[in-house]
């Protein structure tokens, strides 16, 4: 992206490390001055997108790999794994109707990531999983 | 940089109102879950999330709060969210929360929506 300004990151498998992914993505929105319910809703984005990540790596190397580029108009947000990586289509799309009465609640990941994103793409092999998402900022 | 999650709770007009304050994951829904079992054993059946003070949380820690939602529907309680941030208030429309519990702008609104 033209412009853009980026930053990136590799984060530990380390508790709540994905709040420092949120901090940065904080101060470039708002020296971009971006609006707060878009800020908001990148947060949710980032969070997800990093506690999957951290969740599906792997042991031999357990970091993520974190990119944010971000302009007035849009933010692109790239999160890669070196896990072992999994067949997307076989995620079951969570349903409420169906969570209740169910001893698994979680799962609600990338159902989020999709809704809430402009665009989301997935691509996962033995070799890990990257999640590309679309943002527009205004 | 969203703070060291915590819980304070009170019991008004017979409702378990819990107040989270920083980031709801996995170790705050835990925690939220604890107290409302605390609660909930002896026979409290209305409550209420003020989230005022949590302004990032994360679908672990909110599969916590659907197994209250199922736990209250189970015991014909209910559940109402107060104070919601607008991107969390789109989560959990998103994973259709608010089909089982109510949300109110303030813990004194979700009062009045709970005694009527």
């Amino acid at each position: 992206m033209k412009d853009a300004i980026t930053l990136k990151m590799s984060l530990p498998k380390i508790p709540n490390i994905e709040l420092v992914a949120i901090e940065g993505l904080d101060r470039l929105a708002h020296h971009l001055g971006i609006m707060e319910d878009k800020i908001g809703e990148a947060k949710v984005l980032v969070t997800e997108a990093i506690i999957n990540a951290l969740e599906h790596s792997g042991e031999s190397d357990p970091a993520v790999r974190v990119e944010f580029s971000m302009t007035k108009q849009e933010l692109i947000i790239l999160v890669r794994d070196f896990g072992k990586g999994f067949e997307p289509s076989s995620i079951e799309v969570p349903n409420i109707h169906d969570k209740l009465g169910s001893k698994d609640k979680r799962g609600w990941g990338l159902k989020l990531m999709k809704t809430m994103s402009d665009d989301f793409r997935i691509e996962s092999n033995k070799q890990g999983t990257k999640i590309t998402i679309k943002k527009l900022l205004h | 940089m969203e703070q060291q999650f915590s819980l304070s709770s009170e019991v008004r007009n017979n409702c378990l109102v819990i107040t989270t304050t920083g980031y709801v994951n996995n170790v705050g829904g835990e925690a939220i879950a604890k107290e409302f079992a605390r609660h909930f054993e002896g026979g409290t059946k209305k409550v209420i999330i003020n989230l005022a003070q949590s302004k990032v949380v994360n679908s672990i820690g909110m599969s916590f709060l659907i197994d209250i939602v199922d736990q209250l529907n189970d015991a014909g309680g209910k559940m109402v969210f107060t104070n919601l941030d607008p991107a969390i208030h789109k989560m959990l429309s998103i994973m259709g929360l608010f089909q089982f519990a109510g949300k109110a702008n303030t813990v004194d609104d979700a009062l009045k929506e709970l005694s009527a």
